[in-house]
């Protein structure tokens, strides 16, 4: 169970980027973000896993308050949080299997990780993971030899290294074309069946539609609807984006 | 009267056009000819004064135009006869003197320098020798020596500076030269040819036998503590003869040895210089420092003084570590190394601005500590471009190293000044092919890793 409360976020140049905030996210969940673009997406799934420092606000996981934790609790937090973003941000020079088994770091003991030795159990999980989103045969090929889904699963399976309770998902089809973005949402999909959370900004409506069980919409940091996916029909997605709307259906099809 | 203004610009350059109404035009016109007036006077030779004369028509003719029929005159030929003046100032003050460029002169320099001295025939050294004493004293030991089925003696057993001795030496090589020459107790040769400026060289007859007449040189006690002791002093026979095959001369392996240390000092720059600049880049870098007022504050002041000391030439900062270290090739090392820093500081600070920040959230989101972060996001971005840039400075600093062992900073430039200053011409081409091979070398060795880094 993750609850936000009142969130807020000023950037130090001023931006309001969230306004009071606040919502809860059942176990199991399927929670899409939708807004446009500077709405506020991004910042919200980060100040999650506090990799922006909310301004104001509590976000509690399993009733641990994450903006009060230490950092060495913030770590702890953080292992449990897989992230997927909609540039990869691969370590593009670095091996995929790299990429992979750094999603362990939160776990293995950090003086071998520094001397870049693994062990041989965290390999093989690396080998599995990459297997689950098919791609095992790429595993020592540089990351940036990759084609853009690949790249995007290979942010899967670092995730999935993770073992996590909680999967923050930014936006991470929008780089990808509507084929691909179906086969990388099957796979979030899938892991939240497994009983995974997960929260995910999307843009397209059929996406919302087809993968969310639940939405809240942000526009200028606010939030601005809660609901089911069926509760947004065209008009209600007209309100949340405005005049962009039309485009935004057109390039969804 | 006023149909005739432009005649005014025969008496005073300028004054048509500027009572005609172009002030500008006429006020310049007036100053430039007047400049160039006085540097002709100050510098030029007589036939400069047609430039300044020419103008001065010029200046009648446009003051004319303007004024009859209201354009100027085309500017060609002021353009033309200022610039010649200035190009006459350039020649002379450049001191180029076409007389001074003697084709023999430069033949007798490069004619030595097609015959690189680098390798010589392989030889062998037959030697002999035979101990006398000078000055005399009471009994002298016999100048005589038997050695490997040679003996050599002189009469008689000791003598002074600059008296008659007889040498004569049996067994050596038949009918081969030989090399007579003296040594001083403390290992001073001396010549004995004339003037003792040249070396005795006779040869042998058909048993291996020859004799002489020598002096003893007159600088034979120059240094010696006490001229009256008697000690022994040696008289040597050399001989040699190819034995075939190639070997490195003298000059050959002491431009080796001269490359070997240039190329080290590079190197040994290169990397103290890449110690100290990744630490400081890491504060040069806007993208780390510029969050808070303070940290910008170093990042400027850091920024600001890499571009300072970048700007020295490491030339010059070799003339100073030459004062404060002494002659050698470690002053060079500083020099470069002071210089490297500055340049690669610059070139890290670059990279680590251009990182993608992406890599680095994501290893955060994952959990990792801060040195792993470093450790997987950061050093995987930078290690290749570092290591690039590291190379493409060891490449200059070979160069570099070159120019700065002419200021005695050691190495093959130093070598390079010495064989100049004894003007052998053929030790000089050895050098200039080895820094040409290794320069040319060390590009097309830097550009492959380089390439294969990116
Ligand atoms: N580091 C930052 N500093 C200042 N303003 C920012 C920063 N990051 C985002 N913003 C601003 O905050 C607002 C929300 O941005 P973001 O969370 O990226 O929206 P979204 O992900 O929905 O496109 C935007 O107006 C954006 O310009
Ligand atoms: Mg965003």
């Amino acid at each position: 169970m993750l609850r936000v409360e009142h969130l807020t976020k000023i950037y130090p140049n001023g931006t309001v980027a969230l306004k009071d905030v606040s919502f809860e996210v059942p176990d199991g969940e399927f929670l899409v973000v939708i807004g446009l673009s500077g709405s506020g997406k991004s910042t919200l799934l980060r100040c999650i896993n506090r990799l922006i420092e909310p301004t104001e606000g509590k976000i509690y996981w399993n009733d641990v308050d994450i903006t009060a934790a230490s950092p060495a609790q913030l770590r702890q937090i953080r292992r449990q949080i897989g992230m997927i973003f909609q540039q990869f941000n691969l370590v593009r020079r670095s091996k995929v299997i790299t990429n992979v088994l750094a999603g362990r770091l939160g776990y293995v003991n950090p003086w071998l990780s520094l001397l870049g030795i693994w062990p041989a159990e965290e390999r093989r999980r690396a080998l599995a993971a990459l297997e689950r989103v098919g791609i095992a045969d790429k595993a020592y090929e540089r990351a940036d030899a990759l084609s853009g889904g690949q790249q995007q699963r290979v942010g899967i399976a670092r995730a999935l290294m993770q073992e996590p309770r909680l999967i923050l998902a930014d936006e991470p089809v929008a780089s990808l074309d509507p084929v691909l973005a179906h086969s990388i949402l099957q796979y979030l999909e899938e892991l939240n069946k497994e009983g995974v959370t997960v929260i995910c900004s999307l843009h397209f409506l059929d996406l919302v539609h087809r993968y969310a069980t639940r939405v809240i919409a942000l526009k200028q940091g606010v939030k601005v609807f809660e609901g089911k996916p069926q509760e947004i029909d065209r008009q209600r997605f007209k309100e949340i984006y405005g005049e962009e709307a039309q485009e935004v259906r057109a390039a969804s099809l | 009267m006023s149909e005739r203004k432009w005649l005014l610009s025969a008496f005073l350059p300028g004054a048509g056009q500027f009572l005609g109404g172009r002030r500008y035009r006429g006020g310049a016109i007036l100053l430039l000819w007047l400049i160039l007036v006085v540097i002709v006077a100050a510098y030029g030779q007589p036939i400069w004064w047609i430039s300044p004369i020419l103008i001065w028509l010029w200046n009648i003719w446009d003051a004319f135009h303007l004024q009859r029929l209201g354009r100027e005159a085309s500017l060609f030929l002021p353009l033309l006869a200022g610039l010649s003046v200035l190009y006459g100032i350039g020649w002379q003050i450049t001191q180029i003197d076409l007389r001074s460029a003697d084709m023999r002169r430069a033949l007798q320099i490069v004619r030595p320098m097609l015959r690189p001295d680098f390798v010589q025939p392989r030889r062998e050294l037959n030697q002999m020798w035979v101990e006398i004493l000078v000055p005399c004293k009471e009994n002298p030991p016999r100048a005589f020596n038997k050695l490997d089925g040679k003996t050599a003696m002189a009469t008689p057993d000791c003598a002074r500076v600059g008296e008659v001795v007889i040498v004569s030496v049996q067994g050596l090589w038949p009918n081969t030269d030989t090399q007579i020459w003296w040594q001083t107790p403390i290992g001073d040769p001396k010549m004995l040819g004339p003037n003792e400026s040249q070396m005795l060289i006779l040869p042998t007859d058909d048993n291996g036998a020859l004799s002489a007449t020598i002096r003893v040189p007159t600088t034979a006690l120059v240094a010696a503590p006490d001229p009256s002791l008697a000690l022994p002093h040696r008289v040597y026979f050399d001989q040699y003869r190819n034995v075939g095959g190639w070997e490195l001369s003298f000059n050959g392996r002491e431009v080796l040895k001269g490359a070997g240390v240039t190329i080290a000092m590079a190197l040994m720059a290169t990397v103290l210089a890449s110690l100290f600049a990744i630490p400081i880049s890491f504060l040069a870098a806007r993208n780390l420092m510029g969050g808070h007022p303070v940290t910008f504050a170093i990042y400027f002041a850091v920024r600001t003084f890499l571009n300072v000391l970048r700007s020295i030439e490491s030339l010059i900062l070799a003339l100073i570590f030459v004062v404060i270290v002494g002659l050698g090739p470690f002053a060079g090392v500083l020099a470069l190394a002071l210089h490297s820093i500055a340049a690669l500081g610059k070139l890290y600070a670059d990279v680590l601005e251009s990182i993608d920040p992406g890599p680095i959230e994501a290893i955060r989101a994952t959990g990792a500590n801060w040195a792993q972060v470093v450790r997987y996001a950061v050093i995987p971005q930078i290690i290749s471009p570092f290591v690039a840039f590291t190379i493409y400075r060891w490449d200059i600093n070979v160069r570099s190293a070159t120019i700065i062992g002419l200021v005695g900073g050691g190495g093959i430039g130093y070598l390079l000044v010495e064989l100049i200053r004894i003007n052998d011409m053929r030790g000089v081409s050895a050098v200039f092919i080895t820094i040409a091979v290794i320069v040319i070398a060390l590009d097309v060795l830097s550009a492959r890793i380089r390439e294969r880094l990116v």
